[in-house]
């Protein structure tokens, strides 16, 4: 196998197909190194960890087709490398790279042993990529990363009201998104996509349509830059929609990038521990934000806001808090509570298409 | 406690599925409530047990653990080599520089679990005779001076006294009143603490390691 290639060309597509070679150790050895396909069609770069699997199309100038199996050192040549035209040249169980004046020889592992992956063939269905996008910014946050919960670690993807319903929980947040208008399933199909391949899906989603293939036990995504295929999550999800409080007698409505200024302000004095809590006390003058930390200190401050509702202290997981109002879409964030045990709700105050279910944190 | 030596097969349902085949055992039963299964062998722990709170049904053939949350532990009798019961009384407590170390630090983080209106001014607060574990401050601004044992003894109240007496000297913190803290105080303890006005506490460290979990889950 021979090619070339230009080096940002290069260096972008190994720098997207390495974010999914395997990392864990256990894994197949072939697996934490990229797949390199030289063909008429140019260059075919994978990176997979048989979960996600990154496919990355690019056009070169190939003197020889071939396979070969490349370490993903080759990210951090390429990178360094002039900008200018890059060689890879395979015999045997080494690849010579080159550029200018530059050359080095990389030991190979055989093509053989890399695991067979399944073609990405299938017409699907083509959504909004920025929109798509945008949902899964807001969504993705509140899957687990517990794989001791592997059902919690995937997005619930649903028909909903002749659209699309994107849901994820770690059981301490869920957070539902509606796309409207967006007919990606069919309607009663339910699907649970890892959400470590949507990260990849939003980062990769870039301007136009994104195509959505899904298959019996995954589903690619094809974007302008990538092809993202990501395993399906066999189980049941659980019945998020009964966790949703039908009413709240407590609204709090508050600008929402001085609340996200603010939350950074006060957590610093909380940062790193366990079991930190942000309290918010609402009342008819506004929101004052408070945290404490023994042996550290603590920090106030207050907001303008607008409350109707019975005075009231809830306590929250920073971290958690911070990640809902991040994800609202919207100058203005409506905080929905009950009582400072039960489920609050955040959403744009102008908006429904999104909700963030947060559990309170206890506090003494 | 009762030692039971004999011939059995276990298996237990839970969390997740075990089974040990028939083979000669040691089954101890502790005046806690709790059920472990020894083996000859791997060391000193459980081959399988079951703690507190459980249910423990024993037919003669067949020993039954049931907890709460359903999980069983069913031993089957096959031969019973030893059965015997022996009184162990109450145990003095290990004494280990660390559980008063840990028992300290938690209470430092939350020293309203001791009373609701003290405030911590400083751990292990330098006198010429010592650190005084907790040096506190009530809601009325009185110096509180804690002192932590893990088992509550006259020796302890002693100490707790010399502190005070120590720092009753400083107007700074003169008067101060006394609490002794311990998982268990003893009733002599308690007495001789009491007629010097010392307060005595009694925290479960169990609690206080663990408390309520502060972060609520959705389902």
């Amino acid at each position: 196998m021979k090619f070339r290639c230009e080096r940002d060309t290069l260096a972008e597509a190994v720098a997207t197909a390495q974010r999914t070679v395997a990392s864990r150790s256990g894994a197949l050895p072939v697996l934490q190194d990229l797949r390199i396909t030289a063909g008429d069609q140019g260059l075919e770069l994978v990176g997979s960890d048989l979960e996600i699997t990154n496919r990355v199309h690019v056009p070169a100038q190939v003197e020889e087709p071939g396979v070969a199996v490349v370490p993903k050192l080759l990210g951090e040549i390429v990178r360094r490398l002039d900008p200018g035209p890059v060689t890879v040249s395979v015999a045997g169980d080494e690849a010579v790279v080159t550029a200018g004046r530059f050359t080095t020889s990389l030991r190979l592992k055989p093509a053989e042993d890399y695991p067979r992956l399944a073609p990405n063939e299938g017409q699907g269905v083509r959504v909004d990529a920025a929109a798509f996008a945008g949902a899964l910014r807001q969504v993705v946050r509140a899957a687990s990363k517990d794989d001791l919960r592997p059902i919690l670690t995937g997005v619930l993807l649903t028909s909903h009201a002749g659209g699309l319903r994107l849901v994820a929980t770690d059981s301490y947040r869920l957070a539902v998104r509606d796309l409207k208008g967006v007919s990606m399933l069919p309607e009663g199909q339910r699907v649970l996509v890892a959400a470590k391949g949507l990260t990849e899906v939003q980062r990769l989603a870039g301007d136009g349509e994104i195509e959505v293939v899904l298959r019996e036990r995954d589903v690619v995504f094809r974007t302008s830059r990538a092809e993202v295929t990501a395993r399906l999550i066999e189980g049941e999800f659980p019945n998020y929609e009964q966790l949703i409080p039908s009413g709240y007698p407590n609204r709090l409505v508050v600008a929402r990038d001085a609340l996200l200024e603010a939350l950074d302000r006060v957590q610093i004095v909380g940062q790193n521990r366990d079991n930190a809590a942000v309290r918010l006390a609402m009342s008819a003058t506004g929101l004052e934000l408070s945290m404490s930390a023994q042996d550290v200190g603590s920090a106030q401050e207050s907001l303008d806001a607008k409350y109707e509702g019975t005075e009231l202290t809830v306590a929250f997981n920073p971290v958690f808090l911070r990640d809902g109002v991040d994800a609202i879409e919207g100058p203005e964030v409506l905080l929905e509570t009950v009582d400072p045990l039960k489920p609050a709700t955040l959403r744009a105050a102008d908006g429904s298409d999104f909700l963030y279910l947060l559990m309170p944190v206890r506090t003494s | 406690m009762r030692l039971l030596v004999a011939t059995c097969a276990v298996e237990y349902q839970g969390r997740l599925g075990a089974r040990l085949a028939p083979a000669t055992r040691l089954i101890l039963f502790k005046a806690d409530g709790s059920i472990a299964v020894h083996s000859d062998s791997k060391a000193y722990k459980p081959l399988n047990w079951m703690n507190p709170p459980c249910v423990i049904e024993d037919t003669g053939d067949e020993i039954v653990a049931r907890t709460p949350k359903g999980e069983t532990l069913r031993i089957e009798l096959h031969d019973v080599v030893l059965d015997t019961t022996v009184p162990l009384g109450d145990d003095p407590g290990l004494e280990k520089d660390g559980v008063e170390a840990e028992l300290q630090q938690l209470l430092a983080a939350r020293v309203q679990a001791l009373r609701e209106d003290l405030t911590l001014v400083r751990r292990e607060y330098p006198t010429d005779i010592g650190p005084v574990d907790l040096l506190c401050c009530d809601g009325e601004g009185r110096t509180v001076v804690v002192e932590v044992k893990r088992v509550g003894e006259i020796a302890g109240v002693e100490q707790l006294l010399r502190y005070q007496e120590r720092l009753d000297r400083d107007p700074r913190f003169a008067p101060t009143t006394g609490m002794l803290v311990a998982p268990v105080i003893k009733p002599q303890a308690r007495v001789f603490a009491q007629s010097r006005g010392v307060t005595c506490v009694e925290i479960d460290l169990d609690a206080l390691r663990g408390g309520p979990d502060p972060a609520l889950t959705l389902f």
